[in-house]
């Protein structure tokens, strides 16, 4: 048994130094601009999604669900989301797929996250993503709005949808 | 012998699976607006520049800039990148928004030579907020603001007058 854990001990250790010098040498691909294997998405994206239903408090959306609300969580979409994560009625954002791993694209994708989930993603970020904490931009409120409106895209009401584009984001 | 083996066969396997089930039932934290740890970011830091290095060898050596270049280079930054990596001119202001912290070039410079700064705007880092630009920069372009940057915190009064005709210094 003694060897057993002394076996054991050796093999936590040279594991640990095998990744940190595989770390120092530059073995690692750092470009963004690589597809990401299938299973490391996976794995990223259940691992994100188990995270964040995990430390997301189950706050009720304060907001009633109406046009007006889908509308001003629009805005604020177009103002600042569309960058990355692409625009209702159009392809896909370039842009956002330059990144790794790539930019969800909502408005064809939608998502699989509740709305108090997409909430708490828009106001504190997702580290090691170009998902920043938008929690210092943004009011609670302006964050429940938009969090709203992507729990809804694909499928947007058709008077959202043009009420968003005659009122353009200031 | 053999019980040593074994416990080290155990090691190798069981810690990379623990270290997945860990990240996959959810147990990492993913908020972007902490900061991250002084040892991770000294780990991270450094795998990112040994590979940036490796990769960046076979870059050949950047033309040589003039101050048009540079010039070039810094309203391409103006345009593109002061957005999170601070404006030219502009207060220190740290980055709590993108984890890890985007780094405040015109304050802290970089350590990067020019065909590492024009291979990293190029590609792009996994797993942080910078994108590939590659798509959108022509090789003039990229070399242009690899030039900019080497300089970023050394540049002259006169040189930011001339990115930024219209805003004083």
């Amino acid at each position: 048994m003694k060897k057993f854990a002394a076996g054991f001990f050796a093999g936590s250790i040279v594991l640990v130094i095998g990744a940190l010098v595989y770390l120092k040498l530059g073995l690692l691909d750092v470009r963004s601009d690589a597809p990401v294997p299938d299973t490391t998405a996976r794995l990223l994206y259940s691992g994100i999604h188990a995270s964040v239903r995990r430390t997301a408090p189950k706050a009720r959306n304060p907001l009633p669900r109406n046009d007006e609300t889908l509308i001003a969580g629009g805005r604020l979409y177009l103002n600042d989301c569309v960058g990355c994560h692409g625009e209702p009625g159009k392809p896909p954002s370039d842009f956002g797929a330059t990144f790794y791993p790539p930019a969800p694209q909502f408005p064809r994708a939608g998502t699989k996250y509740s709305e108090a989930e997409v909430f708490w993603v828009a106001k504190h970020g997702v580290r090691r993503t170009g998902m920043a904490a938008q929690g210092s931009t943004y009011s609670d409120l302006q964050l429940w709005s938009l969090a709203t409106f992507i729990g809804h895209l694909p499928n947007l009401p058709p008077l959202v949808l043009e009420g968003i584009q005659q009122h353009p984001a200031k | 012998m053999k019980n040593f083996v074994l416990g080290f066969t155990v090691a190798i396997l069981i810690l990379p699976i623990g270290c997945l089930a860990y990240f996959a039932i959810g147990f990492s934290q993913t908020r972007a607006d902490t900061k991250p740890s002084a040892l991770e970011t000294s780990t991270l830091q450094s795998a990112v520049r040994a590979s940036v290095r490796r990769a960046a060898a076979s870059v050949p050596n950047p033309p040589p800039a003039n101050d048009d270049d540079l010039v070039a280079g810094g309203k391409l930054y103006v345009a593109g990148c002061q957005g999170c990596h601070g404006k030219l001119g502009g207060l220190y202001r740290e980055d709590h928004e993108l984890f890890p912290p985007t780094p405040q070039l015109p304050h802290t410079g970089t350590q990067y030579s020019e065909p590492e700064l024009y291979w990293i705007v190029k590609h792009g880092i996994r797993m942080t907020g910078m994108s590939a630009y590659g798509p959108f920069y022509s090789e003039k372009e990229l070399w242009s603001l690899a030039a900019f940057l080497r300089r970023i915190n050394n540049l002259s009064p006169g040189m930011i007058e001339n990115i930024r005709p219209n805003k004083s210094g």
